[in-house]
Formats: C-alpha cells, structure tokens, sequence
C-alpha cells in the first residue's frame, strides 16, 4: 500500500486552509490580551466548535474506536458519559469562570484561596496531564500522517512535531480559536461521512448489527445479564461506571476547556457555546460509535493486507501495520480505526478521515501547549517567581515556552507509554480529583478553604498517579484496583469522587478564607436572584 | 453549598442521569435488552446512540441557557 494521491491532497487542501485562517488572523495576535485569551470577542458558534475540537482529543478520534473495537458495545457508555459531562459545565463553571474574566487557569486558584503559591500547586497536576496530552497529540498527529505518507512512524513523529510547533507558534489563542472552529467542524465532518458509509456498507443498522455479531457473537453482551462478558473489564457493573465517569467531569473543570470560557464575549455567549459544542461534539460521538463497532469486521472482511502475510485476523493486522512502520509502544491497537477505513479502499474517503484526524490532533496539542506556555511562563516564572520578564515581553516568552514543551513531548513520544485514550483517562483523573474541587467547590461552597485547597492537590496528585501506575504496572492494567486485582476500576476513576469528599473534610476543619474574597470569588460569580 | 444554583441544573441533571443510570441498570436486568426490536432495529441505537449519546444533551444544553436567559432578563425586568 503506497502513497494515494488523492489522500495527499486532501492533507495538502486542509493545511492550505488552516494556512489561510492562520494568515488571515495574524494581525489579531499582536497584544497580550489577544494572545491569551482572543482578545475575549469570539461569539457562541465559533467558540462551540473551537470548543469542541480542543476537548475532543486523538484520544477521541483514535482511541475511543480503538476501545469499542477492543471491548464491545458497553463501553459505548463511556462516550455518553463524555458527551453527557458537556452540558453540567454550562452553568457549574462556564458561566461563573466568564463573570470572573480571567486570563489563565491559575487566576482563580490565586485569588480564591489568596496566595500565589495555589498556581504552583495546581500547575502539578496541570503540567503532569498537560504533558501526557501534548504526547498522545502528536502520537495521534503522527499515526494520521503515517496513514497519509506510509512513512517511517520515528519520522512521522518528526513531522508532526514540525506541523503542530509551527501552527501555535505563528498562532496565539486568536488564530488557533479560528482555525480550531474550523477543525472542529472538519472532524465531525469526517467522522460522520465515515460512519454512514459503514451504515450504508452494510445496508442499515441492522445490516451491521447482524455483521458485527456474525463476526463477534459477545459484542453486545452487558455485565451480569450475559453469561459470558463482551470483555473482562465489562465483567462487573465498575467497568461500566467507571468508564463512564472517567472523563464526565472533564469538560466542566480541565483547562484546556476552562480556558475557551474565557475567550467568549460574554456569559451568555459562554453559555450558549456549550450548546453548540454538545451538538458538533455529539454528531461526531456518533460516527466514531458506529466505525468503533464495525472496525473488526470490516478490517477482517475487507482490507486488502487479509490473509496475506500470515494475517489471520485483525489484531494480526494491526501488529503486522506496527512491524512495518516501526510503531513503537502500546499504539498498535489506535491504529484500528485507520486501518477499517483503509479497508474499504476509497481515497477520497481516508482523505476525509486524515483531514480530520489532524485537525483534533492540532487542535487539542495547541489547546493544551497554550495552557502549559501560560501557565510556566505568565503565571510561574512572572506571578509565582516575580520575573518582570513575561510581563515585558509575553509573546516571546510564550513562544520560548513552546519550544520546550514540543521538544520535550516529541521526545517523549517516539516510544509511547501506554495506548492514547489510557494516556488521556489518566490525565483527566490525576487533574480532575485534586484541582476539580478547589475550582468547583471554590465557586459554589462559601467554606472552601486554603488549607484544603492545598492539601487536596498535593495528595490527590500523589495518590492518583501513585495507584495507576501501580495497577498499570504490577497487576498489567491501568483498569483494575491497584489494592485488588480482581476489581475493575477503570483509570481509578474514584479518586474524583474521593477528591471531592476529602476536599470537604479538610475544608469543615480549617480556617475559612476572608469575607471579602468569599464575596468576590465566590458569591459574586453565581447568577443574580 | 450550591447556594444559587438555577434550579433548572438540578431538572437536566436528573433527566441526564436517570435515562443514563436507569438503562444501564435495566441492561444488567434484561438480558439481551441491547438487541431487543424497538422502532425496527436494535434499541441501543435509539436508547444509548441517538437519545443517551446526543438528543438529550442537546436538550438539556438548550434548556440550561435558554431558561437562564429567561430567567435573567425576569430578574433584570423586576429591578427596573
């Protein structure tokens, strides 16, 4: 299989134009205010979008398929679970965090709990997910381009890197908020013209519903009602759960997406990008749902490399894919729905998928690079460290900024550790149970305390990075209780539920923070009675 | 805690998670549910794909700012 033209082009035709938004936007990056936050002037639909590629990551493109492709039909629940967690954010956070106008994540930390020494506590967490997404961003920008080139994945790594530096770089938060619209619509695009063609392979849902059983007869068994599991991790009603909640509370209160908040005109502007975010966010849900559940028979029926090569079936195939293009680490299985794509031998189709592939790839790793060049820059070396330096001179101290933490994550992602949606689960865990409280509970609980604030992220951080790399390490996945193997416990997705309980402990026993910031951080932001 | 919370957060919340927790309950109940017949083809396509994944967060993401835009420009009407 060698390069297609046609999908070269539909590459060349989507860079062009993200080339041309970028070019166009230019002029709008010059001041700080513009940089940071777009200069707080982007309306509800362009901020919906820009909203919804930056939160759905590779680990949505790629990964989400790759799980229904490895588990079956309960973890469709999980995407519910993701797609469900969007609206809570409208009022929870969106709206009090856009009254509260900041310009980075940090701000609020600082002034809720009075003391600049919250931004590095939550800068912890922050950095450890903000790194794990910069990784699997350019693991998934490089797995796209390897589909396009059928070049080397080292090489491809290589590439992305260059792509993605070069993109927020030249961008800020005006070009990227634009451009990220722009990707937003082309992955959704992608994923639904995608789908309906396995819909229409098939001759209806009940035409793939049939083939996916003739292939997998356990695919659609549920926990407990079922004899036999359509996967272990399904094999108790944790698993589903836990999937579920792992990434729920994600959009409310990660900064990739507390952020976009910021950019809008106003409150209700915020309010109603959610709206659009849930409606572009969700078609594309539904797409990935569909190829995730056909890539295994779709893959073992029809792609050309079947049954050549000793290729018996699809793991084969996907393992014979990580031989020749050298992938290295646990991505073999990401590259699922690539390869269902591949199967039906349409040019123009792929192109659509590699379009869109790299627009949420880009997306999310110049969300994310934006958030981590902020906060060590703007917030760490110039609020918390008293540099006058980002102040003077922002941009290029945001760009400096950028360059370490490409090269650090590029260097990083030649060898990936772990499959990119357990990179992403991961990630959402360890910020959501130690920085989730502070920020919620910040906002909507007058006896949120410092003490606790402090206390929360540092040993949420620790307990939570502690048990998965234990459970992933010594029992072999991430999924299972790190004190019990027998349990399944996705991602240790408890510890945000635990995070929250303890946060409200430490906050009844400590000190609470004065009336006046209770006042202005936390009763002013809530909606007028 | 939660002091000023519309009370319409509370309403989606409940329609979220009643239909989300409510299926996934009745398909460890009834074996084979996610393969039943409903509107002529599976019905986790219409419980779990179309409504769970999409249809109600649409809804709930509508009624969270159009009932909050309702009930601001009341608030705003009443103090003139």
């Amino acid at each position: 299989m060698g390069v297609n033209p046609i999908v070269l082009l539909g590459a060349l035709i989507y860079f062009g134009i993200l080339f041309w938004i970028g070019w166009s936007s230019r002029k709008a990056s010059l001041d700080a205010s513009d940089f940071y936050v777009a200069g707080r002037k982007v309306g509800p639909f362009v901020n919906g979008s820009a909203l919804a590629a930056t939160y759905f990551s590779p680990a949505s493109f790629l990964g989400l398929p790759a799980f229904i492709f490895i588990i079956g039909y309960p973890f469709w629940w999980a995407l519910v679970g993701i797609i469900g967690g969007m609206p809570i954010a409208t009022l929870l956070t969106a709206a009090p965090l856009r009254k509260y106008a900041p310009t980075s994540f940090t701000d609020y930390y600082a002034d809720r709990y009075e003391t600049k020494w919250m931004r590095l506590a939550a800068g912890i967490p922050t950095i450890i997910g903000g790194f794990a997404y910069v990784i699997l961003s350019i693991v998934g920008t490089a797995l796209f381009m390897l589909a396009i080139l059928k070049i080397n994945f080292t090489f491809s790594v290589i590439l992305s890197a260059v792509v993605v530096f070069a993109y927020i770089y030249y961008g800020g938060m005006v070009a990227t908020t634009f451009s990220t619209a722009f990707q937003g619509i082309t992955m959704t695009v992608a994923a639904v013209i995608a789908a309906a063609f396995v819909i229409g392979n098939y001759g209806g849902l009940n035409g793939l519903t049939d083939a996916i059983l003739s292939n997998n007869p356990n695919f659609f068994n549920t926990p407990y009602a079922n004899a036999v599991p359509s996967h272990k991790l399904m094999s108790m009603w944790s698993g589903v759960i836990g999937f579920f909640f792992t990434w729920h509370f994600g959009f409310s209160a990660l900064p990739y997406t507390v952020v976009r908040f910021f950019t809008t005109q106003d409150i209700k502007a915020a309010r109603r990008s959610v709206f659009w975010a849930v409606i572009v966010g969700g078609a594309m849900y539904a797409g990935l749902v569909i190829i995730g559940s056909g890539a295994r028979v779709i893959i073992e029926t029809m792609h050309p490399l079947m049954n050549t090569e000793g290729i018996t079936n699809a793991m084969g195939l996907l393992k014979h894919m990580k031989t020749l293009y050298g992938v290295a680490g646990a991505s073999v299985t990401d590259y699922s729905m690539i390869a269902a794509i591949e199967a039906f031998q349409r040019p123009f189709l792929l192109a659509i998928l590699a379009a869109g592939g790299l627009a949420i790839a880009m997306a999310t790793a110049a969300g994310w690079t934006m958030v981590l060049n902020v906060l060590l820059g703007r917030d760490l070396i110039g609020k918390v460290f008293g540099s006058k330096w980002p102040e003077e001179k922002p941009i290029l101290v945001t760009r400096i900024m950028t360059v370490i933490i490409i090269v650090v994550c590029t260097l990083l992602s030649f060898k990936p550790p772990a499959l990119v949606l357990d990179i992403s689960g991961a990630a959402f865990i360890v910020i959501l149970c130690s920085c989730g409280p502070p920020l919620v509970l910040g906002i909507w609980w007058e006896r949120s305390t410092k003490m606790a604030a402090f206390i929360n992220i540092i040993v949420m951080t620790f307990l939570s990075c502690f048990s998965w790399m234990y459970a992933n390490t010594v029992h072999g996945s991430a999924h299972l209780f790190f004190l019990n193997k027998n349990w399944v416990t996705p991602h240790q997705f408890y510890w945000v539920f635990v995070g929250f309980a303890f946060f409200i402990v430490l906050s009844l026993i400590t000190k609470p923070c004065s009336d006046e910031t209770i006042q202005k951080y936390s009763l002013d932001l809530r909606p007028r009675h | 805690m939660f002091k000023g919370m519309p009370k319409i957060f509370f309403i989606g919340m409940a329609i979220m998670y009643g239909w989300c927790i409510g299926f996934m309950i009745l398909e460890m109940l009834i074996p084979g549910l996610p393969l039943m017949k409903l509107f002529g083809v599976p019905a986790c396509y219409i419980y779990n794909w179309i409504v769970g994944l999409w249809i109600i967060n649409i809804v709930v993401s509508f009624l969270y700012f159009s009932m909050e835009e309702k009930r601001e420009a009341a608030v705003a009407e009443k103090q003139g």
